[in-house]
């Protein structure tokens, strides 16, 4: 370095300056004052050359560690670069709790331990394997090195599971998820440590996958640094022993981490669902409706009610629906009868004429209108209009309305008709049997009976209805019940009627204002006519009463499964309090029923065309 | 079929095409599906890594288009028509497997029996 020839120059300078004797003081002064300059000059040099000799140093370190020689690296003019290997950390610390102490379990211990070793190969043949600036041959053979340690790591973890599944210890294994992320950390920390962490003890085991043989249990305090893949001159950087979690303490705490941060997604229990049926939002609740298309036998069971209430919350979407396109029919309270009569013409679509819209609205905010729906079955009033299929409408603006309503329909049944079989399914299933008009395509595909314990509007409107319908044991063909739950509560169901509707009504008042649309009694028609053919066979009003109350009770205890259904939630209308309140109400809408029925059995995205189909049909 | 999160899967997978079966407004596939990332992947019964979240065949239906197409029960499900099936929900894999405007699907499976015959035929 240039340094060391001035610093002897100027030694050499002093000398020669001092030597002659020099009269004036001043002359000494300056002297002096140089020569002490000239020391700390000097000294200065020395530290320069002593931290670049650091430096370099420090730059060979690096360049063991990184594989690079930094450009920091002070080159003598005309020296070379030295070559620098790099060196990799191949030397880590296995916990002693992953090797087996004492002799139980020894077997799945001694995988264990293997499996725990075989890891660390695995992720220092990985490491090696992302290393930068290589050959295309050694990169391959590294490659080839890794693959090989993970199918050993595979096997090892295979056995161990085998092994543990024998000791029955089923619990899932952690030591493939975290194993890796405790390797991670500590191979960060070893870079700066491994100096520090030089005289540890460790166990050391070769990257070298060929090194295969028995990593098995050493005793901690050898260490045996084995040489890494490349050689390297020089002391190994030894891995620090820091946080790698046993296996054993990991299993074990493996639950009690489940516990504490649960996952994001919360675990339902394990169930598998057949695809050959079309996708429904609704798995859980719904899954006994869904099956109800594979089966097609004529099972007399109802689905629990809690099913019926799951099944309850699709319709709230359709519903919204409904109400925005003015198609919403009069919020009439639950009456098993009401809704068994609309179940098929609920769908109304824009085609209301505004007259009609605008007789409704009025009538419906006040309960007289209420009450001119729970009149509709009265005997007398059939003759009325000469049809018996009608006579169910009491109220005249109704029917009337209803007469007219297939010339309202619009266009976009016809449009979608084609549609018809499938849509029509859950909707018409029972009325098909019943409802000889309506003989929709959807019949032969649908037989009635499968379809029972899938139509929810009826239980949910009728409890008493359907328990009846179990107390016999039997299964009524779909006609036999409509036609009982007509005879059996058209007296006592006013009444309770009437309670349901006052609650309701205070707390969602725009639901009450929906006009029934005009077609909707259609489809009640061929109920009427069994309803009149039967005898009635009335129950005694308390009975009903509490059939109803409870009823009631129950769907307002239900809240969870709406809140489940992203879809429902999303669909509802900003109007309205909570999805549960609205939903609430709504069910005592006797349209909900059907859309939900229909919702339960098809494709949410199918909606919209089943309304026009389902018009359609009607028309 | 253990994994590392964060590390690319390897696994010997099988291409299964299975053509969907028209049955009036359904589509049949022939087998049913379970697990998924949101359930309790310790009730797995065809798993070997009791925390896999992986979809699972569990039923093939005899004479289905899924048996046809040389689906097997416990297979596991990796990708259907190229989307992803080992970090999905158990409805997303429904979703995705019974697309009504999709008459094939193409999965991509793989199963014990696979990697073992592969193993052996490296070893």
């Amino acid at each position: 370095m240039e340094g060391k020839e001035e610093i002897s120059d100027t030694d050499s300078g002093i000398i020669l300056h001092s030597s002659p004797d020099s009269p004036t003081t001043i002359m000494k002064d300056v002297i002096t004052h140089t020569r002490a300059v000239k020391l700390k000059h000097k000294s200065l040099e020395d530290r320069l050359e002593l931290c670049l000799l650091e430096l370099r140093k420090l730059c060979i370190r690096e360049a063991e560690l990184t594989g690079r020689l930094s450009a920091d690296y002070p080159l003598l003019p005309g020296e070379k670069p030295p070559q620098i290997r790099k060196r990799i950390g191949a030397a880590f610390k296995l916990d002693e709790l992953s090797i087996p102490q004492g002799i139980k379990d020894s077997e799945l211990n001694s995988v264990e331990a293997e499996l725990s070793l075989q890891l660390q190969i695995y992720e220092a043949a990985r490491k090696l394997c992302r290393e930068e600036h290589l050959s295309k041959a050694v990169k391959k053979s590294r490659l080839q090195q890794c693959k090989c340690e993970e199918k050993k790591v595979k096997q090892l973890q295979e056995s161990a599971f085998q092994l543990r599944l024998q000791h029955g210890r089923s619990s899932p294994r952690p030591s493939c998820i975290s194993a890796p992320r405790g390797l991670g950390n500590s191979d960060d920390s070893s870079l700066s440590d491994s100096v520090l962490l030089d005289e540890e003890e460790v166990i050391s085991q070769s990257s070298q996958p060929s090194v295969e043989t028995t990593p098995s249990r050493e005793p901690t305090d050898s260490p045996k640094p084995l040489p890494g893949p490349s050689p390297s001159p020089g002391p190994i950087p030894h891995q620090p022993p820091p946080a790698i979690p046993t296996l054993e303490e990991l299993q074990s705490s493996f639950k009690d981490t489940l516990d504490l941060d649960l996952p994001p997604i919360e675990h339902s229990p394990w169930t598998e669902s057949s695809l050959d049926q079309p996708y429904q939002k609704i798995k859980r609740k719904s899954r006994s409706s869904s099956c109800k298309s594979s089966s097609p036998a004529v099972t007399p069971v109802l689905p629990p009610v809690e099913a019926c209430y799951g099944d309850v919350a699709l319709p709230l979407p359709l519903s919204t629906h409904l109400r925005l396109c003015h198609t919403q029919s009069n919020s009439a309270p639950t009456t098993p009868e009401m809704h068994v009569r609309r179940q098929l013409s609920l769908r109304v679509p824009n085609s209301d004429p505004p007259l009609n819209l605008d007789k409704d609205r009025g009538r419906a905010r006040i309960p007289r209108r209420r009450l001119v729906d729970y009149m509709v079955t009265p005997p007398d009033e059939r003759g009325v209009y000469g049809n018996p299929a009608y006579h169910s409408n009491s109220e005249t603006d109704d029917s009337n309305s209803e007469h007219s309503a297939p010339s309202y329909t619009s266009s976009p049944c016809r449009e979608a008709s084609y549609d018809l079989p499938r849509q029509c399914q859950p909707a018409y299933r029972y009325q098909q049997s019943s409802d000889k008009e309506h003989n929709s395509l959807g019949s032969q595909a649908y037989p009635p009976g499968p379809g029972y314990h899938l139509q929810p509007p009826q239980q949910r409107s009728g409890p008493s209805f359907y328990r009846d319908y179990y107390d016999d044991g039997m299964a009524y063909p779909p006609e036999m019940d409509m036609a009982r739950l007509y005879h059996g509560h058209p007296a006592p169901c006013h009444s309770s009627r009437y309670e349901h509707w006052y609650e309701a009504a205070p707390v969602h008042p725009q639901c009450a204002v929906r006009p029934l649309p005009p077609h909707v009694r259609l489809s009640r028609a061929p109920s009427l006519r069994e309803y009149s053919q039967h005898p009635p066979r009335g129950l005694p009003r308390q009975v009903v009463n509490e059939e109803l109350k409870s009823w009631h009770q129950r769907n307002q205890f239900r809240p969870s499964s709406l809140d489940r259904q992203g879809a429902v939630r999303v669909r509802n209308i900003p109007g309205c309090e909570s999805p549960l309140s609205q939903h609430q109400t709504y069910r005592e809408q006797v349209p909900q029923r059907q859309v939900f029925q229909r919702a339960a059995n098809t494709i949410p995205v199918q909606w919209f065309k089943e309304d026009d189909s389902e018009i359609a049909s009607q028309v | 079929m253990s994994f590392i999160p964060g590390q690319p899967v390897t696994a010997v997978v099988q291409r299964i095409e299975i053509r969907k079966l028209r049955q009036g407004e359904h589509l049949i596939l022939g087998f049913s599906i379970g697990g998924g990332i949101d359930q309790d992947p310790g009730q797995n019964p065809f798993s070997e890594d009791k925390s896999d979240k992986g979809i699972y065949v569990t039923r093939v239906t005899p004479g289905g288009p899924a048996e046809v197409a040389g689906l097997m029960m416990g297979d596991k499900v990796m990708q259907v028509n190229g989307w992803d099936m080992t970090m999905v929900t158990h409805d997303q894999a429904r979703k995705r497997l019974t697309k009504k405007n999709e008459d094939v699907v193409r999965l991509l499976v793989t199963r014990k029996s696979l990697e073992q015959a592969v193993r052996h035929s490296m070893m």
